[in-house]
């Protein structure tokens, strides 16, 4: 059985490489989020691959999901758009009528894709409809401390500062803080961020730029903490840039409201119970002796070959998890949630 | 679960019959020696007495206005404040009144009825002392308060007060709770009550059937033979008659123990399925939607539940975990044996607690499987909490405000995996089906409860002693200990018949009932409040706590 799927994957993949048109969709566009690039690739995959029935279009899309979810090192906020999209698929084919179980499959074929595309057009638009939810948040006067490359923060306190026309509209300021590790993307190897960082000052929004050891620091001189996620898991914490734990937690010592922005197809099916119970590879803490590091230098002459095993994620794009009591609200696109309305939100998704 | 029918009506009797043999005869004498006081009282109350006890309600308030009116009417003008105090003392001596009488019509219970009347009052008397003028005649009849009295009710003999002191052995927290005494015997039962619920009862009672889900499954097959012994009278539609039929044996089964959350929800499923049969149903179909619904109410919430719980649950257990659980709950061991048979390597940490030492079984079947199992007791929590990394818990009921509601001890072990001194946090998860949650709410522990027989603290089984001391019981007991294979020190008694007849007489509480000064407690559930909670494992996924009424709402609506 195993060798079966293995190979019909394979096989997909020749025809279909869903993993490179991930990727593709992704560098494509920057304003892309992870699930929604995996939705837009399972989506053209509907369109590319010919299935005849229900069972084979679902099928086709498990193991392909699985499959991406096995290629790419961080598969937490690819698994919310999958998930979603499966789970969209599943109740639209239950539904009875013309495009139920019993209607014309072609139609049915048709309604889905034309639904997914409306599907990803609606999350992308989510971005706008948190600015507006999340504007009433920045008042006038106030320091706002933000970390990370979250786009949907980005947009958010773009539209608080150009809000009501023109600049200086909110009067407030920004402590960005910025990551040690230098963004792989990037080819002038600045930390990410830079690009929100000139764009608010841009606007005129004063902007400080601090190291991630000056957080303590800083949070004295901040009214509030703003931070994007990754993914929002079922008890309502996040999972998120490496770093955003110990500033909810620092947060939380100082008594600063914690925010978090998140678009609501970003919350996944998953419940870790702390940091190490996350399902990726990595490895942030890695002891070493002398003897060790020879060794890896060895090692990394000769070319692993060992590929069944789960990719690493690499240091850079390290996450961490921010348990829920951290936070003191999601803003989300279908309002701003506590916590623990995080799991009301998923129920009503799935049963 | 075990199947309740076929295991226990054997054992049942036998334990029954010792249990309320001693604590009969104790009780009696006790309500006797009470009386004097009662009479002690203004003549006035007694008369009333009499008066509520054949006429019911309506009098009681009136007969007091009346009596307290001319007195009263001498001092003339109250203040408001006066009058309010007047409305609370009628207030708390009608409630007494209506506690006494509640308890004397309670079948058997007739050692409850002595301090339920000695608990109404002392509330009533100091305020009555403190309203001064009018009402301090009424103070002076007044018999003096239990405890803590102060230097004006010197008037009763020190006698009395004794004696009154020996019969008080209700906690006083947890007055509420101690309502009917517990059904010892079938005798007395109606004889609309199944022989299958008759028997079950028992095994309720004698926790023989023991557990939330254990109870509810029981409760069902029961009620399951129930419907299919049972012919509509004539003249009856099925969906109405039954329900009063099965409301018969309800009453019944809470008499042996109150019922359990699960219980109540399962019977509420049950009673609407009746209740939605169309009258012209033929009967024999009608039965068998409702065995059919009973088989599937089983298989589905309970059941299947159980394993789709057991294999979520297992995927949190990693290579290497120590997992600490208390009592023992069927569905955390089904989830321990699950994560064994996937060939996880974990050790398990059980801490039991008495008098039920539930885990003894669950430490067993453990360790019969193979895992690596490690047992203590409750004040062994501390240490067994040192190199835990999670902890799973059973559940009897997950509250709406995400409170869990299970064996009295849980709070305990769920605070200290919480306590942050040790240095490490670790997560505390609930396993339960969605067929224990509830839309109450609970705050403490202190106001839905259930109380067990106190005497089921005292029987219980010393270590038996190798060198022994003065103690001719101890005398007794040693040609029992070659035998026993000359085990020096045996860190579990094991239960032999010899040394359960022994105890009674070991126990120096054995005589509690007649030493004063003395109270026994015996709660069998506390409440662990929702941040000591990390998740709950449900049939229907994984919760943080504050989602339990949500789910809540969902399964019962569908």
């Amino acid at each position: 059985m195993a060798t079966m799927t293995g190979s019909s994957a394979a096989a997909g993949a020749k025809s279909f490489d869903i993993v490179a048109t991930y990727n593709e969709l992704l560098r494509s566009d920057p304003d892309l989020t992870m699930p929604i690039a995996a939705i837009e690739a399972l989506v053209l995959l509907l369109t590319k691959e010919p299935s005849s029935t229900i069972s084979e279009t679902l099928d086709l899309l498990e193991k392909s999901t699985a499959h991406l979810k096995k290629a790419i090192p961080n598969p937490i906020g690819l698994s919310a758009g999958t998930d979603l999209f499966q789970r969209y698929l599943i109740t639209t084919l239950q539904r009875p009528g013309q495009l139920g179980p019993a209607g014309d499959f072609k139609a049915i074929r048709t309604h889905l894709l034309s639904n997914g595309r409306l599907f990803i057009r609606r999350a992308k638009e989510s971005r706008e409809k948190i600015a507006t939810f999340g504007r009433g948040f920045i008042r006038d006067g106030c320091t706002v401390l933000t970390n990370g490359g979250s786009r949907a923060v980005a947009s958010l306190l773009q539209k608080a500062a150009d809000d009501e026309g023109g600049p200086s509209a909110v009067r407030f300021r920004v402590i960005y803080v910025l990551s040690s590790f230098k963004n792989a993307d990037e080819p002038s190897g600045e930390p990410e961020g830079m690009e929100t960082v000139r764009a608010l000052r841009a606007k005129g929004v004063p902007v400080s730029t601090i190291p991630e050891s000056a957080v303590a620091y800083a949070l004295g001189k901040t009214d509030m903490v703003i931070v994007g996620a990754e993914g929002v898991v079922e008890n309502g914490g996040i999972v998120s840039r490496m770093g955003t734990y110990q500033i909810g937690l620092l947060a939380k010592a100082i008594g600063k409201p914690f925010y978090v922005v998140a678009e609501s197809h970003k919350f996944v099916r998953l419940y870790p119970l702390g940091q190490y119970d996350l399902p990726i590879n990595q490895h942030v803490i890695d002891f070493k002796s002398d003897d060790d590091i020879t060794e890896q230098k060895e090692e990394s002459a000769t070319p692993n070959t060992n590929g069944n095993q789960q990719i690493e994620l690499p240091l850079c794009d390290s996450v961490d998890f921010t348990p829920p009591y951290l936070i003191s609200a999601l803003i989300t696109d279908s309002g701003v949630l506590t916590p623990s309305a995080v799991s009301e939100e998923l129920i009503k998704i799935w049963f | 679960m075990t199947d309740p029918v076929a295991s226990a009506p054997t054992q049942s009797p036998a334990a029954a019959a010792p249990a309320p043999a001693p604590s009969q005869p104790a009780m009696q004498p006790s309500s006797q020696q009470n009386l004097p006081i009662r009479d002690s009282k203004p003549a006035k109350v007694p008369a009333q007495k009499d008066k509520q006890q054949k006429g019911k309600d309506a009098a009681p308030a009136a007969a007091a206005v009346g009596a307290d009116a001319p007195t009263d009417g001498g001092t003339k003008a109250l203040t408001p404040a006066e009058l309010k105090k007047k409305a609370k003392e009628e207030k708390a001596a009608r409630r007494a009144k209506e506690k006494l009488e509640r308890e004397q019509g309670g079948a058997g219970a007739a050692g409850g009825s002595a301090p339920g009347g000695g608990q109404g009052r002392p509330p009533a008397t100091p305020k009555k002392d403190a309203a001064g003028g009018g009402a301090s005649q009424k103070g002076q009849k007044a018999p003096p308060p239990r405890r803590g009295s102060g230097p004006g009710t010197v008037t009763q003999t020190p006698a009395v007060e004794q004696k009154k002191k020996k019969d008080d052995k209700k906690v006083a927290v947890f007055g509420h709770l101690y309502g009917q005494q517990r059904r010892t015997t079938i005798a007395g039962a109606g004889k609309e009550v199944h022989p299958a619920v008759l028997a079950l009862g028992l095994q309720l009672r004698d926790y023989v059937v023991c557990g939330s889900s254990a109870r509810c499954v029981a409760t069902l097959l029961a009620f399951k033979r129930v419907i299919e012994s049972y012919d509509t009278p004539p003249n009856n539609s099925l969906s109405r008659h039954l329900t009063t039929v099965l409301s018969h044996q309800i009453t019944y089964l809470s008499t042996c123990r109150p019922l359990s959350i699960s219980q109540g929800n399962a019977i509420r499923q049950l009673k609407l399925t009746i209740s939605s049969i169309d009258p012209s149903t033929p009967e024999a179909s009608a039965k068998a939607t409702l065995c059919e619904f009973i088989d599937g109410y089983i298989r589905e919430k309970i059941t299947l539940a159980d394993q789709v719980i057991a294999r979520s649950a297992a995927q949190k257990i990693q290579d290497g975990d120590v997992i600490v659980t208390f009592a023992g709950s069927s569905i955390v061991k089904q989830t321990l044996l699950q994560a064994h048979s996937e060939g996880k390597r974990f050790r398990v940490s059980i801490i039991d607690s008495r008098p039920l030492f539930e885990g003894k079984n669950l430490a067993r079947a453990l360790a019969n499987a193979g895992l690596d199992v490690q047992y203590s007791l409750m004040h062994g929590v501390s240490h067994a909490m040192k190199d835990a990394t999670k902890v799973f818990l059973g559940a009897h009921a997950m509250m709406s405000n995400g409170r869990l509601y299970s064996r009295v001890g849980t709070a305990l072990v769920a605070m200290s995996a919480k306590e942050r001194a040790g240095g490490v946090e670790v997560p505390v998860i609930v396993c339960c089906e969605t067929v224990k949650f509830t839309d109450r709410v609970a705050l403490d522990s202190i106001v839905v409860n259930e109380i067990a027989d106190a005497d089921e603290l005292i029987s219980n089984q010393l270590p038996q002693q190798v060198t022994g001391l003065a103690d001719p019981a101890a005398f007794t007991a040693a040609p029992v200990d070659p035998k026993k294979g000359g085990k020096p020190a045996p860190k579990e008694p094991t239960p032999a018949p010899s040394a359960s007849s022994r105890a009674p007489s070991t126990s120096p509480l054995t005589e509690w009932k007649d030493t004063s000064n003395l109270q026994l407690l015996n709660i069998m559930y506390d409440v662990t409040p929702a941040e000591y909670v990390d998740m709950v494992v449900t049939e229907m996924g994984s919760l943080p706590p504050s989602a339990v009424p949500i789910v809540h709402r969902m399964s019962t609506n569908m």
